[in-house]
């Protein structure tokens, strides 16, 4: 033990006098620093009318929204409207990644199910989600179905993707080290090239849950009586500023915390990764 | 040499082992050239190398994770027709499992034969006492040195009970001083543990730190045997003992050319 204790590399924190230079150096207080500096050029801006009447001033977009927590819009109320649009991401996200990770992992895995569904998805792959609105709405109605099947095909790609290449990259030779112990082609699949993938898998989910927004609030835009992005255009519509900043505003909040969400879930299903990232 | 090999018990037999890659389609690497070596049971044969001088293609013919040309490998009189678990392989650059903790990767071989957790647990101890981890089970490898990762190493492929251990360099990535250490450790685990154990390097120190025997092979492809020396030296060695420099001086000198 205490031969080995040399090649242990602790890292101790020491306690420093809390100095200006410590202060500045502080992560959170350059983050605060950072955000308080943001808002304050925002109401300069804003206050000097640099867009005219265009750009509303942060306590205006603040009191739009308290406002509309409480008086319904087209029969919602903010929260009914976060709650349509977060809705509609969660099922075609969810539909979209159990259909694709497992699709993802199975070409990699096998080139039959490769060599069908590659060309297809190549194909594919490469035409902006939002191009199938039109045709989305002209098959499925202004409903439900039409912005949940623009979602669905926005996050298949990353989904797909990530998956497919998590599994390529991983590692030959730690297949050769199952083998080396006597397992089989199951125990390579299930102990080493989900695992490795794992990491990858998330990295896509994250960037299908951003682009998950861009297609809802695309669909809502064209045509939707709920949701965010109905707020944005209604507040365009209406020449009310507030209340597009506010809708915006409120999309990121939505789409941060859905992010964080699944880092959390990373973080359960891969507890090796947290110390690596967490530094 | 040879003569007195076979008559005793010959763990590992390699035969006229010839190994030819195609590349490209066409093009061919002639790797190892008409290879022949017998290991003892119990023996410490380290191969001696420069790089690029097929040492590595060697051991994984060995390990069955390539198929020689022509020739062929015998572990017990049987012949090696693939990876198994009667061969431990230690990997240069360490090859653990990322997700797995120490004790998740030491336990590996076991788990995948169909050991009961209780049993394996044991098992996974035992060896992880034995490389001298105690302590660190539930560490993951990111978290461990360079060293240590190689313990791991070691550790699980000892704990699959190999009869053979197979090892590729697996100092290569260690600085002097961890490397100096690791040396000494390997000779106390298999003197604790005895096995048959083939030992790839390019390290002419380590080769006379660890061997009862040295094979060298030549320094350019395709590789061929060259000289192999007996290593008779008491254990425990000392890199400056003046016997140790004489068998350092003898090998420098005959491989000049190609060390």
């Amino acid at each position: 033990m205490a031969d080995i204790a040399n090649e242990v590399q602790q890292q101790v924190r020491e306690r420093r006098p809390l100095t200006l230079s410590v202060v500045l150096k502080n992560r959170w207080f350059l983050y605060g620093l950072s955000i308080l500096v943001f808002f304050l050029v925002w109401d300069m801006t804003a206050a000097a009318k640099a867009f005219r009447s265009g750009l509303p001033r942060p306590h205006e977009v603040a009191l739009q929204l308290w406002r509309m927590l409480f008086d319904p819009l087209a029969g919602k109320s903010l929260l009914g409207h976060v709650w349509a649009s977060t809705q509609r991401i969660l099922i075609g996200f969810t539909i979209a990644s159990l259909v694709a990770v497992p699709l993802g992992l199975m070409m990699a895995l096998n080139r039959y199910v490769n060599a069908i569904v590659k060309p297809l998805f190549d194909l594919l792959k490469p035409m902006p989600p939002l191009a199938w609105i039109s045709i989305a709405i002209l098959w499925f109605g202004i409903g439900e179905t039409s912005k949940v099947f623009i979602i669905i095909i926005g996050t298949f790609v990353p989904c797909l993707l990530d998956a497919y290449n998590g599994v390529r990259l991983v590692e030959p030779e730690l297949y050769d080290v199952i083998r080396m112990l006597g397992g089989k082609r199951r125990h390579e699949i299930i102990q080493v090239c989900f695992p490795a993938a794992f990491p990858a898998i998330f990295a896509g989910l994250q960037i299908a849950l951003s682009i998950a927004w861009s297609c809802v609030l695309a669909a809502e835009l064209v045509s939707a009586r709920s949701g965010l992005g109905f707020i944005i255009i209604l507040g365009m519509n209406l020449s009310r500023p507030a209340m597009i900043v506010g809708g915006m505003v409120v999309i990121a909040l939505v789409a941060w915390s859905m992010s964080q969400l699944v880092s959390a879930l990373e973080r359960f299903v891969c507890p090796w990764k947290r110390e690596i990232d967490g530094r | 040499m040879r003569e007195e090999s076979h008559s005793c018990q010959a763990k590992i037999v390699c035969e006229d082992i010839t190994k030819v890659f195609i590349q490209k389609g066409t093009q061919r690497v002639h790797v190892l050239d008409h290879i022949s070596l017998d290991v003892k049971e119990n023996e410490f044969v380290v191969i001696l190398g420069p790089g690029q001088s097929g040492k590595s293609t060697l051991l994984r013919i060995i390990a069955g994770l390539e198929t020689p040309t022509e020739g062929s490998v015998r572990i017990d009189g049987r012949e090696v027709d693939g990876p198994g678990p009667d061969r431990g392989l230690v990997f240069q650059g360490y090859m653990l499992f990322a997700w797995k903790t120490v004790l998740g990767n030491v336990e590996m071989g076991p788990k995948l034969r169909g050991v009961p957790k209780k049993e394996r647990r044991e098992i996974a101890a035992h060896y992880i006492h034995l490389v001298g981890l105690d302590g660190f089970e539930n560490h993951y490898p990111h978290q461990l040195s360079g060293g240590m990762k190689q313990r791991v190493g070691i550790a699980r492929a000892y704990a699959n009970n190999p009869q053979v251990m197979l090892l590729d360099e697996p100092f290569g990535q260690l600085d002097a001083q961890t490397r100096y250490f690791m040396e000494k450790e390997t000779a106390r685990i298999w003197e604790t543990e005895k096995r048959t154990i083939l030992f790839v390097t390019n390290n002419i120190d380590e080769a006379i730190y660890l061997a009862d025997r040295i094979i060298t092979l030549e320094g350019k492809l395709p590789g061929r045997m060259n000289v192999v020396y007996n290593v008779d030296l008491p254990r425990p060695r000392e890199h400056t003992d003046m016997a140790f420099l004489k068998l350092r001086h003898k090998i420098t000198e005959a491989s000049a050319l190609t060390l």
